[in-house]
């Protein structure tokens, strides 16, 4: 008996929570959009110049920047707000500016700066962790005012 | 507990599965899509919520490279008329794509060799086989090639450019031989692929993310160019031969009417033959030299001295020396011997005594 009534309050609680956000706005108030460009580097009258193109042509070794763009669609302010990035299969984070970002060389279990990071070396041992050992990147953003958006973006290398 | 490490193994394995993205020297394998995802967690209102939204995907693309590299940092040095002369090179895709490599063997007419040298002659009989036993060295399992099949990426064949060299050559005659591989579709296993194309700015293709364009990115080698899709490398051969000079003296031993005592070449005298043979500074050992002289009519043989062989010379003049051997042929009167190999700088004689009839 007295478990059927928590039940019921649970499935009570769950639908006031649908209602509410329905009757604010949208069912996500986040809308996300990703883009990947290649970052190509063109010479020019003897001059390097970055030029970011969309990625057709993406071999081993070139420069990629991916881009997750989000913008609170909704009336609500958004709070606690968290991006996790696992890095994609078959590229390594870019080494210049990785420090900047907070990241994960362990699957996303602990995060930290890269340079305070330690890896398995292999031999039984640690050894400090490179860029290319980062599985995962968060921003914590904390409050996104209804009608913010942003801009989260990362360079990666082709593996 | 036991709970607790399930739950490490668990994490484990996780770690396992993002490090295995391969680490290999030619990188992440052509067709591979790559999607940047992300997960967005936040509250609304005090409720936990979460969003996740990816990039658009693309697929890596072929980068097609070759390295042709020649085996050590010597020439191969080789006598006249040797058969099956053996220079070893390596080919290595480096391409992050499985591809056939075609290969061909080019002499050349002058110019620069290998190894600070210059190209004097040509080697006869070219060709081309791959390590089949991966012994290194070639020998008699090796296989004939014209193309390497199926050659998965970062995969590297060592491959013999085998060939004969004509006689009559001098110490320090140089072929130079240049391995070209030449990257190919890998197409159906057991025959050469096609001839690989770019897909340039401006194919249709090259709008779509997801099509595989194909990337040269080889460097130049020794006769082709950069981003060709092939790619070569220059060897040689040196030619050291034995250079042998040979010279009969001969000296009057006795005559029937001085003796020993200033000797005459009068008719009944003893006249001792030396013949030597010597092989120049810088030459090659020469083997299995074999001395013949047919002897004139005007001079008897004389059996009671006998010959000798592998004596020695001092300034010009044979010494009495020398180990019995050799043999004489009383129907074609000629003395013959074999003398043991003989070094470069070394002189080897061979004597023997005859009476002027």
């Amino acid at each position: 008996m007295i478990r059927n009534w928590i039940a019921k309050v649970a499935v009570t609680l769950a639908f006031a929570g649908s209602a509410m956000s329905v009757s604010a706005q949208a069912a996500q108030p986040i809308e996300l959009i990703g883009v990947v460009k290649v970052d190509k580097v063109i010479v020019e009258n003897g001059k390097e110049k970055h030029q970011l193109e969309d990625p057709k042509v993406v071999v081993p070794g070139d420069k990629l920047l991916f881009t997750t763009k989000y913008r609170n669609a909704s009336t609500e302010t958004v709070r606690n707000f968290v991006v996790t990035n696992p890095v994609p299969n078959g590229v390594a984070l870019a080494s210049d500016g990785a420090d900047a970002q907070t990241v994960s060389v362990d699957g996303g279990k602990t995060w930290g700066k890269l340079s305070t990071l330690t890896v398995s070396d292999g031999k039984g041992g640690t050894r400090p962790a490179t860029a290319a050992d980062v599985t995962h990147l968060r921003w914590v953003l904390g409050v996104v005012a209804p009608g913010a958006s942003g801009a989260l973006s990362y360079n990666a290398i082709v593996r | 507990m036991k709970g607790y490490s399930r739950l490490l193994g668990t994490v484990g394995a996780a770690v396992a599965v993002f490090s295995a993205t391969p680490a290999l020297a030619s990188g992440t394998a052509s067709g591979t899509t790559i999607t940047n995802s992300v997960t967005v967690n936040y509250q609304v209102g005090g409720v936990s919520q979460t969003a996740t939204g990816a990039s658009n995907s693309f697929k890596v693309d072929r980068k097609v490279n070759v390295t042709v590299a020649e085996v050590g940092t010597t020439t191969t040095q080789v006598s006249p008329g040797q058969t099956q002369a053996v220079t070893t090179f390596t080919v290595t895709n480096n391409s992050n794509a499985t591809l056939d490599f075609a290969l061909t063997a080019a002499q050349q007419v002058g110019g620069a060799g290998a190894h600070s040298n210059t190209d004097s002659f040509d080697v006869t009989n070219v060709k081309i086989y791959v390590d089949t036993d991966n012994s290194g060295t070639f020998n008699a399992g090796d296989t004939e090639v014209t193309y390497l099949d199926e050659l998965g990426a970062d995969l590297s064949r060592t491959v013999f450019v085998v060939a004969d060299v004509p006689l009559g050559l001098s110490t320090g005659a140089v072929a130079a031989v240049t391995l070209t591989a030449a990257s190919r579709e890998s197409g159906a296993s057991g025959s050469v692929g096609a001839a690989l194309s770019q897909t340039n700015t401006g194919a249709l293709n090259e709008v779509d993310p997801n099509f595989v364009d194909t990337v040269f990115a080889d460097v130049a080698g020794a006769t082709d160019g950069a981003r060709d899709a092939a790619h070569s490398a220059k060897d040689d051969y040196t030619v050291l031969a034995a250079a042998l000079t040979v010279l009969k003296t001969s000296k009057i031993i006795s005559d029937p009417l001085n003796g020993t005592t200033n000797p005459k070449a009068i008719p009944g005298a003893t006249v001792e033959y030396c013949i030597s043979v010597a092989n120049a500074a810088g030459s090659a050992t020469a083997s299995s030299v074999a001395v013949s002289d047919p002897l004139p009519a005007t001079v008897t043989y004389d059996s009671g001295y006998g010959i000798f062989v592998d004596g020695t010379v001092t300034s010009g003049v044979c010494n009495s020396d020398g180990s019995a051997g050799g043999s004489y042929n009383s129907g074609t009167t000629t003395v013959s011997g074999s003398l043991s190999n003989v070094v470069a700088g070394a002189t080897r004689t061979l004597r023997f005594r005859a009476i002027i009839n």
